[in-house]
């Protein structure tokens, strides 16, 4: 039971370990908005050197948003840098730094949390997800996060120290799908499963999606479990709103249950895209899939 | 076994909505997952956990005993015939 790696994207936290662990350190020292403001001059240069991602977030403010040429490289610089932003208060989390986290649509989350049934929260390459781990805390539910298995060793072991005692579990996604039965058996246990629903990774099947107004592919797996289990889901999106505080943004996302197995799957990803959408409108500059995410500008 | 292997193929046609294929297309004997096979994915494997739970009352909690079982129809019949609760 083998299943291909994703090719147009890595997966991964970006830095070698050392590096990575020096942030860390660097943060217990030096205050977030310095090292913001050095970040601020690094940025063109890894615009210049990330190309392809360039190319595809200058894409992203000019075909999809309608930004004229000058403007859109503007913007791509903010994505970038609010990129950098996200990446830095990652690892300044690691080093105790703590940010405020309002969370719009609460009742949502709460709701289900209250029932004995499983739910999923379903991520995306926005904003900073992991800062949800920790708001949306559940004093009644395990919380299992399916991730990418090839996540750097430093970021894995520096986000296990984050959770520790707390109920709070990682699925690394594997080869020979082992990743599936933890899944099953969370969900039947009435415990949140939590996916990314923006990339294929696992599985390659996808399904196309209406997304600012082009076509594009949403992974099936996400939408399969949540109709394969018949469970409620949620579309979570954490977006930075200031150097020192973020928002989170809960969303329920349904379908009609009248529908065939395969075409709930597939309102249940538009739904999902329909809710994205409607966020990252507000937050363009918090868009991070640095590839050709729409069919017609795959090259 | 035969009577249960044809209606595990019937079952999995149609939860995995294999349009174009008969049961007589599948071999029993070929592995399910890969290119060999049926060609099956993580999301047809968990299509068959939900299945060997609802129509069976076999619950697969044990990914090693899972990949175990899912390696033929002939493998997955035998190990339902053993255990199945339904």
């Amino acid at each position: 039971m083998q299943e291909p790696e994703h090719s147009e994207w890595s997966g991964r936290t970006d830095g070698t370990p050392f590096m990575q662990k020096a942030l860390i350190v660097l943060f217990k020292v030096v205050p977030l908005e310095v090292i913001y403001a050095i970040m601020a001059l690094v940025v063109p240069f890894y615009m210049l050197f990330n190309h392809k991602g360039y190319i595809a977030i200058y894409h992203f403010f000019r075909l999809r948003l309608g930004k004229k040429p000058l403007s859109a490289f503007w913007h791509v610089y903010r994505n970038h840098y609010a990129f950098g932003q996200v990446v830095l208060d990652r690892f300044a989390t690691y080093a105790g730094k703590r940010f405020k986290l309002t969370i719009d649509g609460n009742e949502h989350y709460q709701h289900l949390n209250e029932g004995e049934q499983g739910f999923m929260m379903l991520s995306s390459h926005v904003g900073n997800y992991e800062q949800a781990g920790y708001a949306l805390v559940s004093d009644r539910k395990q919380f299992y996060a399916l991730v990418y298995a090839g996540e750097s060793a430093t970021v894995m072991s520096e986000r296990g120290k984050q959770f520790v005692g707390s109920n709070i579990h990682m699925i690394p996604v594997q080869a020979d799908m082992t990743h599936l039965f933890c899944i099953n058996k969370a969900l039947d246990d009435g415990n949140i499963v939590s996916m990314p629903a923006d990339r294929c990774f696992g599985s390659a099947k996808s399904v196309e999606c209406q997304f600012f107004g082009a076509k594009a592919e949403f992974p099936l797996g996400p939408f399969a479990t949540a109709v394969q289990k018949d469970v409620p889901v949620l579309a979570v999106m954490v977006m930075k709103t200031s150097h020192r505080s973020y928002t989170a943004y809960v969303r329920p996302v349904k379908c009609d249950r009248a529908l065939s197995r395969k075409q709930q799957m597939t309102a249940l990803a538009q739904a999902f895209a329909n809710s994205l959408e409607s966020v990252v409108s507000h937050y363009p500059h918090q868009w991070y899939n640095y590839y050709e995410f729409w069919n017609g500008e795959r090259v | 076994m035969e009577e249960l292997i044809l209606k595990l193929k019937k079952e999995i046609i149609e939860v995995l909505n294999l349009e174009d294929v008969k049961p007589e297309d599948i071999d029993s004997n070929a592995p399910l997952f890969g290119a060999e096979g049926l060609g099956l994915d993580s999301i047809d494997a968990l299509e068959l956990i939900v299945l060997m739970e609802k129509n069976y009352g076999i619950k697969l909690q044990d990914p090693n005993q899972g990949k175990e079982i899912f390696k033929s129809i002939n493998v997955m019949a035998d190990y339902i015939s053993k255990n199945r609760t339904k």
